[in-house]
């Protein structure tokens, strides 16, 4: 049952069972992360990454809510397909334009499972030298983890069952949902 | 960046070549079934029962487990990891549980992998 609010997307919720984390519960946990962030980095020179596309949603509403000078950048990696195995490995579709050598950055990903994806951008981030390298990230899977990445910021905790929603996709739709749902079986 | 060539495996399925491809593409060192856990001894001191995870990463020190039988038929492998875990508390084997495989492979993309793993309805409902 979509809740009132949420009629105007009726027809892409349509596909939603429920809802996990309303609009007023993301904005909520968000103000907090840009508090602790803001106060955790005041007067350090501060470089937010976030990785492409999923992350866009989250970025934008955190960025809004980081009371500190920061400067941005995005990256994204293809992710794996059956055509992107016979390419072999992960590549990067869209580097850094900025250098982070010597500066404090913070990975913003929206959300966290296996640990994989991370794991190859940490591996690449840390290969340039930042001063420093956190991760923020929006929405935890950790039932599927297979590497252990520490999580300094972390928003919510979510089942391992197909959400969608605050950027969070089912090949390519529902991004835009300004909430977190749960994917109807059939809809997948 | 480059790793070096693997020896090809006889997996015991298809998932688990699958799940080998995605560790490879994103660079995860592992190997296939490197070591056997004895879990039970006869009188004579025999070995009459063990286990092998499918998986080891030894980055993460970590093995992994696959599976794709129905949570009604795991009983007996269960049974075998809390054993594994009471001899070997040192070792740590996550396992993949039938569900957990399935939205993996659906959430790359992999429709027919994900459908050899069977049983939508039992999954969700697990």
């Amino acid at each position: 049952m979509i809740q009132p609010e949420l009629q105007p997307f009726a027809e892409i919720s349509k596909d939603i069972r429920e809802v996990l984390l309303t609009p007023e519960q993301i904005q909520a946990r968000v103000i907090e992360l840009g508090r602790q962030i803001s106060s955790d980095y005041a007067e350090r020179d501060l470089l937010i990454v976030g990785v492409l596309k999923g992350v866009l949603m989250f970025m934008a509403d955190l960025l809004r809510q980081i009371t500190i000078p920061v400067a941005v950048d995005f990256i994204a990696v293809s992710s794996y397909s059956a055509e992107a195995r016979d390419r072999g490995f992960v590549r990067l579709v869209k580097d850094l334009d900025i250098p982070i050598t010597g500066r404090n950055v913070i990975f913003i990903e929206d959300v966290i499972d296996t640990g994989l994806t991370l794991n190859y951008l940490l591996r690449n981030l840390r290969a340039r030298s930042p001063a420093s390298l956190e991760v923020c990230v929006m929405f935890d899977k950790p039932v599927r983890r297979l590497v252990d990445i520490p999580l300094r910021y972390k928003g919510f905790e979510l089942p391992d069952q197909f959400v969608v929603g605050y950027g969070l996709d089912y090949r390519e739709k529902y991004r835009n949902l300004p909430f977190v749902g749960l994917l109807k079986p059939e809809a997948f | 960046m480059s790793l070096p060539e693997k020896t090809p495996h006889q997996f015991s399925h298809p998932v688990e070549e699958e799940f080998a491809r995605i560790l490879d593409y994103y660079g995860i060192e592992w190997e296939y079934e490197p070591r056997t856990f004895p879990l039970q001894w006869d009188e004579q001191g025999n070995v009459t029962e063990a286990f092998t995870p499918d998986f080891y990463f030894p980055q993460q020190e970590l093995y992994v487990e696959l599976t794709t039988l129905r949570p009604s038929l795991a009983t007996h492998k269960n049974r075998k990891l809390r054993r594994m875990q009471e001899l070997y508390p040192d070792i740590h084997v996550k396992l993949f549980k039938r569900r957990e495989m399935r939205n993996l492979m659906v959430k790359y993309g992999l429709q027919q992998a994900a459908a050899r793993i069977q049983g939508t309805a039992a999954q969700e409902n697990s």
